[in-house]
């Protein structure tokens, strides 16, 4: 690691990050080799479409663990806005979309990361309940099991693309912004782009981590 | 009976409940059948199953008049042209054959139940240790083989008859009107017509479990037709965005280390 690098994530978080992560891409894998018939091949490689189910349905709980941990990690950091710095930065997009001189100074997580973490969250509890009643559907009445399908397929729809959104930004979108969830470390100058206020926060709190430095005492200043 | 749009015509009016056909079919596709107990209806079993795929209900009925009658009404797969349970099956195991009707390719069942909720006439069955769906496939192999199904070949009061869809909803319809009073044709109007289609005796709505106006349920229609496609086509179109923000906007690069002004509490 080189010298000067910031701490922005702990093991922790990476692990709960990665495992939401990847459970929810086989998720999508195989939902997608269950709704398309054209897409029933993905099922070849884990030995058929039946196969196919079970590893769907099981990854699931995975998910669920992941999801739990990923709401409770994030729920304060991410789950809440504040006002009115965060409305002043939804108005100018965050300086995403059009030329923004001074896009408002954010904490950890910017409005947008915000955003994707509520519906996420929200969609990812509607994808576990509407799955578990799909899974054992036959003693609940069948107008309400038929209505978990599209309200499944909604939640689809909306994760799937949003895990192109956040592929985008979190690589070749935001360059500096991957090792924050590879290795946990990165530059100051990328904190200043992008979480300035966050960084002031650390700074003036003194829980900030820079590789290759003495952690400063708590009661810095 | 090769490669033509087939309708089996079912009768009320001449079927004397013998279960002929409830016998035939599970002798014919060698499927087993479990010990029941009498439940106070002749009714038996009480209703479809795995390995029961065809029932006759048995109804006590009272016409307007006070007149007592019983209704039968032979129950089992209606073979929809718009089929929800095709629509619905992620393996292709549920599938329209040559002669319209719903096949079922068992090996490739996966046991999802995605039909059982789907389908408006509640017929298909799961069964657990096989972890796979079962529903009549009107004899697909007498059928290919140019033999009636198991059913219409048992009935002995013509109750039951099979062939071209046209010449039988014209008979069932001739069938209808000469019983006269309410009397009708149920089948030829819904899901595009189905290819199995009863004269009943009675208005449809006097019928136990007997849907009054069958149709794909909305739910399959919103998650099938406009939720699938969406999927990709809103996947697609955050691509495209991407890389039109990238190639546009360009990305969102920290400014060189050397040029940054410190601000803050440091």
């Amino acid at each position: 690691m080189k010298k000067g690098l910031i701490k922005a994530t702990d093991a922790f978080e990476r692990i709960v990050h990665w495992s939401l992560a990847i459970s929810c891409l086989v998720l999508c894998i195989t939902g997608l080799g269950m709704m398309f018939h054209s897409f029933n091949f993905i099922g070849d490689l884990m030995g058929g479409l039946k196969s196919l189910k079970y590893v769907h349905n099981f990854t699931a709980l995975f998910f669920v663990l992941a999801l739990a941990f990923s709401i409770k990690m994030w729920w304060r950091e991410a789950g809440v806005f504040s006002m009115p710095e965060d409305l002043e930065w939804m108005l100018c997009a965050g300086g995403y979309l059009w030329h923004v001189d001074h896009p408002p100074k954010v904490g950890k997580y910017n409005p947008g990361q915000k955003m994707f973490f509520l519906t996420v969250a929200f969609f990812g509890v509607i994808m576990v309940i509407t799955g578990f009643i799909m899974w054992f559907p036959l003693s609940l009445p069948v107008e309400l099991v038929r209505w978990m399908y599209p309200l499944h397929a909604l939640g689809f729809v909306v994760i799937f693309a949003f895990f192109f959104v956040h592929l985008y930004l979190g690589t070749i979108g935001s360059p500096g912004s991957l090792p924050a969830m590879l290795h946990g470390w990165v530059t100051r100058a990328w904190l200043v782009k992008q979480h300035g206020k966050w960084l002031e926060e650390m700074e003036e709190k003194g829980t900030l981590e820079v590789y290759g430095e003495e952690k400063r005492a708590a009661q810095g200043h | 009976m090769k490669g033509i749009e087939l309708v089996k015509l079912i009768d009320t009016s001449l079927c004397t409940a013998c279960r002929g056909c409830q016998v035939a079919c599970k002798q014919w596709n060698e499927v087993p059948a479990f010990r029941t107990k009498n439940n106070g209806s002749y009714q038996n079993p009480p209703d479809l199953q795995w390995n029961t795929w065809t029932l006759i209900r048995f109804q006590e009925y009272e016409d307007a008049g006070g007149k007592f009658t019983w209704l039968f009404r032979k129950d089992g797969c209606m073979h929809c042209t718009d089929a929800a349970c095709v629509r619905v099956c992620p393996s292709g195991a549920l599938y329209h054959t040559p002669f319209g009707t719903v096949g079922l390719r068992k090996e490739k069942c996966i046991g999802c139940k995605e039909c059982v909720s789907a389908c408006p006439f509640n017929i298909p069955r799961y069964d657990k240790a096989t972890d796979k769906i079962y529903k009549c496939d009107l004899c697909q192999g007498r059928l290919q083989d140019n033999l009636s199904p198991a059913c219409v070949k048992s009935c002995p009061t013509g109750a039951l008859t099979i062939g071209a869809r046209e010449a039988m909803i014209k008979k069932a319809h001739a069938r209808a009107k000469a019983l006269g009073g309410d009397a009708n044709v149920y089948g030829d109007k819904f899901v595009d017509g189905t290819h199995v289609i009863y004269v009943l005796k009675e208005k449809p709505e006097v019928y136990d479990a007997l849907p009054v106006n069958p149709h794909v349920p909305l739910s399959v229609m919103a998650w099938k037709d406009l939720l699938k496609p969406l999927s990709l086509v809103a996947a697609g179109g955050v691509l495209a965005a991407s890389f039109l923000h990238y190639i546009i906007h360009g990305p969102k690069t920290p400014d060189d280390a050397d040029n940054q002004t410190k601000e803050g509490g440091a």
